[in-house]
């Protein structure tokens, strides 16, 4: 029997003056196995004013993300981003298929399980039946083979849970976290 | 019109014949032709200095004799001349004769330079001059300080508990889609597990839910889900699949896990 398949959502928020990210692994019925997350960080003023506009990126790249991949275990199936977070760039390992959902607008595709590819490193796919399809958009580092496999994946996925939504449950766990510490 | 104008001929002619009819010749003996010559300077070229104005004369310099301008100019010496009269008129004619021109004295004039830089005038000096002193005693030198812009390094925390807070949503399996055999056996064991009618059943979904573990259930008619809210204990539990239906009569819900095929 295969093992089952583990998803990794990453999501690094501001919250206030203060950074911090999460990273939720999830079976396929999005059930949490794994949750972790780092300690708010506040930049100083003088650490704003010496890193600029690339203070951000640092921190959520640099800081954040690789704080928190070292936390994983064994490397998940699917490592699933914000598209924010994969249009800011993605330095992270490249063992494991990184790539971000989104829900479309977009009509729906004829059936369930169908694939639509509108770039290089962009489809859609149709999960559920009349439902909008989830836009599907992979890192520089994932080739063609990676991309199709990675598909198989999401479709299984996405026959039992919503593949957006843990990014969500992520926010608003890192959000309680900061109010919490408040 | 000829006609007035041949009339106004002849009255006018008729004017002048009385006017002068009545005048008395007087013979007037001619003075003997003299000859009058006026001899004229000879123009000559004054030789001035430096950028000194040429001379020049004008009636109108008069006017300007006791201006600084009009000093520097010679001024126009005119002469009235008064002549024979009506006497001379007509019977003889008075020849000047001139001098042809004498040649002048030529000297050179010698341009002198334009000043190389305008002369400013009207600066005013200050009152008095500042003057510099030394500052004996030099500055302290500021102490170097090091602050390490760096940003310290983050500690990943395990929060596990924060993230089963939240409600998980468990989305409905097909049932069309399952093969009948195995829907009826599910079917089956739902009557079995609620001791209801299957007549007053209907079927929400089948869902795939941790056997332990579950602490709270909610279901979201609006997107065929049902919202579950987990302990740590469900992480480890198998899933089983877990059919919701509704009572037709009072509309309450009615839950039971069953037997995986």
């Amino acid at each position: 029997m295969a093992d089952p398949i583990k998803l990794a959502y990453f999501m690094a928020v501001k919250e206030g003056a203060s950074y911090l990210g999460g990273l939720l692994v999830t079976d396929t019925s999005g059930i949490p196995l794994d949750f972790r997350y780092t300690e708010p960080i506040t930049p100083t003023r003088l650490q704003s004013i010496l890193y600029g506009k690339s203070l951000e990126p640092h921190l959520k790249e640099e800081v954040i993300q690789k704080t928190l991949l070292k936390e994983l275990k064994t490397p998940p199936d699917l490592f699933i981003l914000s598209a924010t977070e994969l249009a800011g760039g993605w330095s992270g390992d490249a063992k494991y298929p990184v790539l971000a959902v989104q829900k479309s607008q977009e009509a729906p595709l004829a059936k369930v399980g169908d694939a639509f590819r509108a770039g290089p490193r962009e489809l859609l796919l149709q999960l559920a039946e009349g439902a909008a399809p989830l836009r599907v958009m992979f890192a520089a580092s994932v080739d063609a083979v990676a991309q199709e496999q990675a598909v198989v994946k999401l479709l299984e996925a996405g026959y039992h849970m919503d593949l957006a939504e843990p990014l969500e449950r992520v926010t608003a766990a890192l959000q309680s976290l900061v109010v919490q510490g408040s | 019109m000829f006609g007035r104008m041949k009339d106004a001929m002849t009255d006018a002619a008729e004017t002048l014949r009385r006017a002068f009819a009545g005048l008395t010749v007087v013979e007037v003996v001619p003075e003997p032709f003299a000859f009058a010559c006026h001899g004229a300077a000879s123009l000559a070229a004054e030789t001035r200095e430096g950028l000194q104005p040429p001379v020049t004369g004008c009636a109108e310099m008069r006017l300007l004799r006791n201006a600084v301008e009009g000093k520097a100019l010679a001024p126009l010496r005119a002469e009235l001349r008064a002549e024979a009269g009506w006497a001379r008129w007509g019977a003889e004619a008075e020849v000047v004769r001139m001098t042809p021109l004498a040649g002048g004295q030529v000297a050179r004039l010698a341009v002198p330079p334009l000043p190389r830089k305008a002369q400013v005038l009207g600066r005013l000096e200050p009152p008095a001059r500042p003057l510099p002193r030394r500052l004996s005693e030099p500055l302290p030198k500021p102490d170097v300080r090091r602050m390490a812009p760096g940003l310290r390094l983050v500690e990943a925390q395990a929060g596990l508990d924060v993230m089963l807070a939240i409600a998980v949503p468990i989305r409905g399996e097909d049932i069309q889609h399952l093969p009948k055999g195995m829907w009826m056996r599910y079917s089956l064991q739902l009557v079995r597990g609620t001791g209801e009618n299957v007549r007053n059943l209907e079927v929400i979904g089948l869902f795939r839910l941790p056997r332990k573990g579950v602490a709270d259930l909610r279901h979201d008619p609006g997107q065929s889900r049902i919202l579950v809210r987990l302990e740590a204990s469900a992480l480890r539990s198998p899933r089983a699949p877990f059919i919701l239906a509704r009572r037709k009569d009072d509309g309450s819900l009615l839950s039971c896990f069953v037997e995986d095929a």
